[in-house]
């Protein structure tokens, strides 16, 4: 099981993640796109899809090909198809964003590059599905956490056969039916990738990995399934109920309201499980991925708060772009960098010195990282992305342009922090590479 | 004679630390028992986690270490999760440098 333990390709997952990330934040901090062009426009299209593709669901595939398998006690069932992922993946995003330029008149045209791009796209994510499908069908009857993974890719391809429809539709193939999914059914891609897909994994992940780096008993199963049920809910009433609805020609209000009310619920009972997690930890001192990540938690209530709000004074249409930004750089980026820290320190070290231990003396994981360094970049990080919500909020363009710099500032320090740590810079001679031991590539781990 | 085997293994065992909490296996507590017949050595551990994936390494270590020990012939190491670790098992000097509640 030794070689299975490490995945080869999750750091290539995380490399090209993180590059998608901040070239995101560094078209936002040129004024492309959102808040200067609608929530709608093409230019803003390119980058919901860097962030959502390109960085977010990137690095969950890339941390799932590792996790999984920890968390059902199996290895992958395939580790051959995590390679092939990758590169459909980004050839598929890669198409995909041109195809939006296409469409927002920047490049001339070809649109049939959205149908390839979905296409691309799909296959990259069924393989990534079936592997991580597989793999738990293997452990079954699935346990905790896992079951948040499962409504996660079953999330994912709704996600993916929602965008799939737009993308025909888009390029003038999709006929009557799919036009009218993709004159209204926007909102459901949406709800099924940021809430489906990306947050029930994210917080079925959190379970574990809090749990385990801070020596917390696990989640009561029932608990946790509460939750679980009421998220898998919220999901499944917006994009089953949304479908039916436009079908209906019956307008989304009712189903949407529905969908936020479970919700509302689904966050209220992930918060209870996380704070006993927090309270019930028998490791004292939080590390720093354990504290940055409760701001991560905290963005996650502050979006709840702000959508509530919204919705009472009849302005969430109107700010929706700031709701959904505190969504995806508070909450789920926020969560991914604090995580990828210490998965990163984590997998190295696993890496380096897994193999020498018993032989030689091995530094610990914390010697791999220097805390105080990366705190402040994350520091910088967390308050430019509320400052970013705010000026959203109040309509400061130019403002939120400013954030996005200071944004891109902060994350290229934790990549540096994340370089520094893949490099073994900060682990003390002589324990740093003693003989036998043999320093990692960057970009992929040796099994 | 046995049991001083037992002593230059739990000595040798010092070496291999948990990456997490970077503290040797003997003082974490995670070695539940360890018997000698004739040189033939079998040690049941723990490991924090269950699952966790430095836990195959953990064995594999304690494993490794064990059979540089003069005197052992072979060595079986067993993993167990049951009774789970808590750090009540820590060496009570070690326990509070580690930041553990000491009511735990
Ligand atoms: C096969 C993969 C995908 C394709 C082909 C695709 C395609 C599209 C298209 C064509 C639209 C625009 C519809 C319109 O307004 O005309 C859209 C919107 C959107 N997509 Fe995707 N998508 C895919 C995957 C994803 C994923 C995985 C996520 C999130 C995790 C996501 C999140 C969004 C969001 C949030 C919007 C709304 C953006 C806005 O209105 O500004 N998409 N997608």
């Amino acid at each position: 099981m030794i070689g299975g333990t490490l995945s080869k390709w999750t750091m290539s997952y995380f490399a090209i993640a993180i590059t998608w990330l901040i070239a995101a934040e560094a078209l936002m901090a040129a004024g492309f796109g959102f808040p200067a062009a609608d929530v709608a426009a093409a230019d803003t299209l390119v980058i919901v899809h860097m962030v959502c593709i390109g960085w977010l669901s990137m690095a969950m595939c890339g941390a799932l090909f590792q996790f999984v398998p920890v968390l059902v006690g199996k290895p992958l069932f395939d580790e051959r198809w995590e390679l092939p992922a990758l590169v459909l993946l980004t050839a598929g995003l890669t198409a995909l964003l041109a195809g939006f330029l296409v469409l927002g008149g920047r490049l001339p045209a070809g649109l049939w590059l959205l149908p390839l791009a979905a296409t691309l796209l799909a296959a990259g994510f069924a393989l990534v599905v079936a592997d991580l499908g597989l793999t738990v069908w293997r452990a079954r009857p699935p346990v905790g956490p896992a079951h948040f993974v499962l409504a996660g890719l079953v999330s994912l391809c709704a996600t993916v056969a929602l965008g799939t429809g737009f993308a025909w539709s888009l390029s003038g193939h999709g006929g009557e039916e799919l036009g009218k999914v993709l004159a209204t059914g926007v909102p459901l891609h949406a709800i099924a990738g940021l809430g489906g897909w990306l947050t029930l994994t994210a917080m079925g992940v959190s379970y574990r990995l809090l749990s385990m780096f801070m020596l917390a008993p696990d989640v009561d199963g029932k608990k946790s399934r509460l939750t679980l049920a009421a998220g898998s809910a919220a999901i499944g009433v917006a994009v089953a109920g949304g479908l039916f609805a436009i079908e209906a020609e019956a307008g989304l209000g009712i189903v949407l309201a529905a969908a936020a009310a479970f919700g509302l619920a689904t966050f209220a009972l992930y918060g209870r499980d996380v704070a006993a997690l927090y309270r019930n930890r028998k490791r004292r001192q939080l590390e720093l991925n354990t504290k940055m990540a409760a701001y991560g938690f905290a963005s996650l209530a502050a979006a709840a708060l702000l959508g509530i709000a919204l919705v009472a004074t009849g302005s969430f249409a109107a700010h929706v772009g700031a709701f959904a930004f505190l969504v995806a750089f508070g909450w789920l980026s926020g969560l991914v960098l604090a995580k990828l820290y210490k998965i990163v320190a984590f997998l190295t070290w696993l890496e380096t010195y897994g193999p020498a231990m018993g032989r030689l003396p091995t530094p610990r994981v914390q010697d791999l990282v220097a805390e105080g360094r990366a705190s402040k970049w994350f520091a910088v990080y967390f308050v430019s992305v509320w400052g970013g919500t705010a000026s959203l909020l109040f309509g400061q363009a130019s403002v939120f342009r400013g954030a996005a710099a200071v944004m891109t500032l902060a994350t290229a320090g934790i990549v540096q922090e994340l370089i520094r740590t893949r490099r073994l810079a900060d682990v003390a001679e002589p324990l740093r590479l003693p003989n036998g031991t043999q320093p990692p590539c960057l970009l992929y781990s040796r099994t | 004679m046995t049991d001083d085997l037992v002593a230059r293994i739990r000595e040798a065992l010092r070496v291999v630390i948990d990456p997490e909490l970077g503290h040797n296996v003997v003082d974490l507590g995670f070695l539940y028992r360890i018997t000698v017949d004739q040189g033939d050595v079998r040690i049941v551990m723990t490991a924090t986690t269950k699952g966790c994936p430095a836990a195959a390494f953990l064995r594999e270590g304690v494993a490794a270490s064990t059979a540089q020990v003069e005197g052992v012939r072979s060595v079986d190491v067993e993993m167990t999760f049951d009774p789970p670790w808590t750090p009540s098992c820590i060496e009570p000097a070690v326990r509070s440098s580690l930041g553990f509640a000491n009511v735990n």
